[in-house]
């Protein structure tokens, strides 16, 4: 098993925004290693094809009807929201648009 | 001088018509008091599951149609991930390795030469929140959090701005006829994005992109288009090399200015939406959606050249849906298209636009506008005695015939009206009629006006003319 690249692993970091110490990098580089290689016997499988990881069951999707139904009442929508401002939910200000 | 040429693809996004949002039973309607049309769907809230809306399938299906696309019959939905307020959930669900629709084409047509824009691919996706910046905070609504959106993707085929800008029109019109969308640039329901190289003229490779983001009308496409391929041209022209980036259009200054420079491409990480099983179209299925779909803005355009209406009126009646769908009304009648158009077009716009009303509004009904058009094109009612009557005609419950009586207009192909009056102005001009009769020719002319001032209008100016040379010619 190859570890994967101090650079990999600071970048899988980055993307779900995890701050890392360079124990935890080392660390990383062989378990996460590990958990490829384990996702790569999936394709191992007799019979395997992409469908199957597209999609977990056999069924079709049931459409709904398109018609409105309950929806959450304003103060409800801020209910769990650390910060508002009016009928907002605040949040700091996002600069990388 | 070296030439350079300019690749151009675009990027548009539209909101979907439909009553409620794609994934969620919340009410998908613009305008609304925010954060009033949500669910916990929208919200992202853990335990919550999609539910897959009929319609925005089916609206999928019109638009790939409309466009020209192979219908993708096995679909599924993945997950987009990445981390922002305006998508708590963290992935917003899309639709990247079976788009609904793939390989389409809009047709445009730039200085009388028809050219097809190439469509790469169309896919159904969930519109994330709407965030206002202000101060050091954002403030999130997520009425527009899970509402339809259709992404057309276009080939980089395009190469100067006039192309862009029609390729765009042509989009709009096709989606808004289609019943698709709205296309409102100014509330968001249409977005467009635009990517810009720059090469050597005939050079195999393409020039660096730059990405120009989020510009608020078509006209402004064009501009920041053209913006961009001066500004890339001078740098190149230079001997600069530049970074992929991403620009927005500054609307005050009319130029594009930098957001960011792409370091990395986006990391998506794109997997298969594991909440939402495969969608299967069926051929009736998509049967239905195309039959169900109004009549498109070709259909509509050759209509009316068919009809005979000038062809600068047809695009008049094309940009104005409200008037296009009355005068459809009448396509299974003999009804003159060409007078209709121009009454509605002219006098009755005017009118509607004076008094900020509709059609609907006034007291104009089918029958009465079939009358009114069937007596001016039978010459029973002049131009002039029709631009009269309008506003009675739209304000009063009285008929087109009532209206005449009431303001005392005479049937103008009544004969001996048209006789008694030219016989007046035969009468009066003696010197005239001579000179007439001696083969001046601008003695008719004379004599013609004189008829004209003296019944104010009111009668048909071909019955009128063809009656004075015959009565002219009896003496």
């Amino acid at each position: 098993m190859e570890k994967l690249s101090v650079e990999e692993v600071k970048h899988i970091a980055h993307l779900a925004r995890i701050a890392v110490t360079e124990e935890e990098i080392e660390k990383y580089r062989v378990s996460l290693a590990k958990l490829f290689e384990m996702i790569d016997q999936i394709h191992l499988i007799e019979g395997y094809n992409d469908d199957m990881m597209f999609s977990p069951c056999e069924e079709e999707a049931i459409l709904r009807k398109d018609e409105i139904g309950d929806m959450l009442k304003e103060d409800e929508v801020l209910l769990n929201a650390p910060h508002k401002n009016g009928k907002f939910i605040e949040v700091p200000v996002m600069l990388n648009e | 001088m070296t030439k350079y040429e300019a690749t151009i693809g675009i990027e548009v996004h539209v909101e979907v018509k439909s009553k409620s949002k794609f994934f969620s039973q919340a009410e998908n309607r613009y305008g609304k008091s925010a954060n009033s049309s949500c669910t916990v769907v929208d919200l992202g809230y853990p335990g919550t599951l999609p539910t897959v809306n009929s319609e925005v399938i089916q609206q999928g299906i019109r638009a790939a149609h409309l466009l020209h696309c192979s219908i993708t019959k096995k679909m599924h939905f993945d997950r987009k991930n990445y981390f922002y307020p305006d998508n708590p959930k963290n992935y917003q669900i899309t639709q990247n390795r079976t788009p609904i629709g793939t390989n389409g084409y809009v047709e445009i047509e730039l200085n009388s030469v028809k050219k097809p824009i190439y469509i790469e691919e169309i896919h159904l996706e969930e519109d994330t929140c709407k965030s206002a910046h202000k101060g050091r905070f954002s403030l999130l609504d997520f009425n527009r959090a899970g509402v339809p959106l259709i992404e057309i993707v276009s080939k980089p085929c395009m190469h100067t701005q006039e192309e862009a800008v029609l390729y765009l029109e042509k989009l709009r019109e096709t989606l808004f006829y289609g019943d698709i969308s709205d296309c409102k640039i100014e509330e968001g329901s249409m977005r467009c994005d635009a990517n810009v190289s720059i090469a050597k003229e005939g050079s195999n490779h393409l020039g660096t992109k730059c990405e120009i983001k989020n510009i608020g009308s078509i006209r402004n496409v064009g501009i920041a288009i053209q913006k961009e391929i001066e500004r890339q041209t001078a740098l190149l022209e230079k001997g600069e090399t530049f970074q992929e980036q991403t620009r927005r259009f500054d609307d005050k200054l009319g130029d594009t200015v930098l957001m960011r420079v792409k370091e990395t491409g986006n990391d998506y990480r794109y997997f298969p939406e594991p909440d939402i099983p495969f969608v299967i179209l069926t051929e009736e299925q998509i049967k239905k959606a195309i039959e169900t779909l109004p009549m498109g803005s070709d259909e509509r355009r050759k209509l009316y050249l068919e009809r005979g209406i000038h062809p600068k009126n047809v695009e008049k009646l094309l940009s104005n849906r409200t008037l296009s769908d009355y005068l459809n009304t009448y396509q299974d009648s003999d009804l003159d298209f060409v007078i209709a158009s121009n009454l509605l077009l002219g006098d009755i716009s005017s009118y509607l636009n004076r008094n900020f009303m509709e059609l609907n509004d006034t007291k104009l009904t089918k029958e009465k506008f079939s009358d009114l058009i069937s007596k001016i094109s039978k010459g029973e009612l002049s131009n002039q005695n029709a631009k009269d009557i309008l506003e009675d005609v739209l304000e009063k419950e009285l008929s087109v015939d009532e209206i005449m009586k009431e303001r005392n207009i005479q049937n103008i192909t009544d004969s001996s009206f048209v006789e008694k009056l030219i016989s007046k102005v035969i009468m009066e001009n003696e010197e005239s009629v001579s000179d007439y009769h001696q083969g001046k020719d601008r003695a008719i002319k004379y004599l013609m006006g004189q008829v004209m001032k003296e019944a104010k209008g009111s009668i048909n100016p071909k019955v009128a003319n063809e009656k004075l040379i015959e009565m002219l010619n009896r003496k």
